[in-house]
């Protein structure tokens, strides 16, 4: 009976690890595997009792009920056969829970390499969107630079027209009682246009700009029929104030044709009597 | 209204206002012009601080070409400050204005001298040094 017992003992211990995972499998208390082995066990264990009782007392006596006996007898097998097959299904449920393991081993390896991946392709998106968005910068750089684009050929001409009168850099004679000046003088502005509009009875002034003493000339007609925000009381030097109404409100847009046909005129003109020209 | 809108279209009276125009922007780079200007109460006038707002037009790169003096964008944006308007009125100002900017205007005169007597003075070393 001992050895039976320590036998039964020794399938107890895998059947309780087979069991503990049956008792996670399945729901309700009663049915988990571990607990239908233990009560199996428990009733090999009464039931072998009354059996090693039986035999005792029937030593004892020899009044004995068989059926009893037999009874036991039969109740005991049928346990144990039930106890055999509960071992097999932990057995397998062992097995199982075993390949879940592995399953879960396989599916966390699987886990890591996605996210492995994932934080690649991140690391990936972020390099990608500087690298555009440095593009996108580039483009709006080389865009502005074009648009601000003038031929170099016009910034030389342009350099030597003011450099050359003298209105950007003083002359290399220049001694303190000079007469020259940085921007257009007193003289310059008076026998400028805007100072010839106000004395129409001093055309011929500008000798060598026959087009501003003609135009000077022909000026008083043009301006009394055209121009109804020139005012009378002007002295010199004095722009002819618009008419009010144009420019207390925003003043609108301004058309500028035919710049090109007065470049060589306007440009003489505003440094009008320039001395050193 | 009608007038204006027949000066606009008008192509001699275009030219016309193109000179004036170009003519007065660069009388304002004289400040004895704008001193006289602020002492006769013309920045006072709304008009022509509106005026003086339109000029700016004059900074865009194809109308600029034709300033001979190009000190006068400078002045005309300090212009829009009604605060330098107002300071003009001193004469102090128009004369301090005046002074700095012949001193800038012989800037690469000065700047010319100098290297000219560093190159003299070189020479002279080399001349030395060889001797």
């Amino acid at each position: 009976m001992a050895a039976a017992s320590g036998a039964e003992k020794e399938k107890e211990r895998p059947g309780v690890g087979g069991g503990g995972w049956g008792s996670g499998a399945g729901a309700a208390g009663g049915n988990s595997t571990r607990e239908r082995l233990l009560s199996a066990l428990e009733d090999l264990e009464v039931l072998s009792r009354e059996l090693i009782e039986m035999l005792a007392i029937s030593r004892n006596q020899k009044l004995l009920p068989p059926d009893e006996e037999n009874q036991v007898l039969e109740l005991l097998i049928h346990r144990d056969g039930e106890f055999q097959e509960l071992m097999k299904l932990a057995l397998n449920q062992g097995k199982i829970h075993h390949e879940m393991h592995v399953l879960e081993k396989e599916v966390e390896k699987r886990d890591s390499d996605i996210q492995q991946l994932q934080k690649q392709l991140k690391e990936a998106e972020q390099i990608l969107a500087t690298a555009v968005y440095q593009a996108k910068e580039k483009l709006k750089s080389i865009e502005k630079a074009r648009k601000g684009a003038i031929s170099s050929e016009e910034i030389i001409k342009y350099a030597h027209r003011i450099s050359a009168s003298n209105a950007v850099c003083a002359p290399l004679t220049w001694v303190p009682g000079d007469p020259r000046r940085p921007y257009p003088t007193d003289l310059e502005m008076r026998s400028g246009l805007l100072g010839q509009m106000n004395n129409p009875s001093t055309n011929g002034v500008n000798g060598h700009l026959p087009g501003d003493a003609l135009a000077a000339g022909r000026l008083p007609d043009v301006l009394a029929s055209q121009y109804p925000w020139q005012s009378n009381d002007m002295s010199m030097n004095m722009l002819p104030p618009n008419h009010s109404n144009d420019f207390l409100l925003e003043p609108p847009g301004h058309n500028k044709e035919n710049e090109d046909d007065v470049e060589v005129m306007s440009t003489d003109s505003s440094s009008s009597s320039s001395d050193s020209d | 209204m009608a007038a204006a809108v027949a000066m606009e279209t008008d192509d001699a009276g275009n030219r016309l206002r193109f000179q004036l125009e170009l003519e007065f922007v660069q009388c304002l780079a004289n400040p004895n012009y704008l001193n006289f200007l602020a002492q006769r109460g013309y920045f006072k006038d709304k008009a022509f601080v509106n005026y003086l707002k339109y000029l700016l037009y004059w900074k865009e790169p194809e109308y600029a070409k034709y300033l001979k003096y190009p000190q006068c964008l400078h002045m005309l944006e300090l212009l829009q400050y009604e605060h330098f308007r107002k300071e003009l009125v001193n004469a102090q100002c128009a004369k301090f204005i005046d002074e700095q900017q012949i001193l800038h205007w012989q800037h690469y005169s000065r700047k010319r001298m100098r290297l000219q007597q560093a190159l003299a003075e070189q020479q002279q070393q080399n001349h030395a040094a060889g001797k």
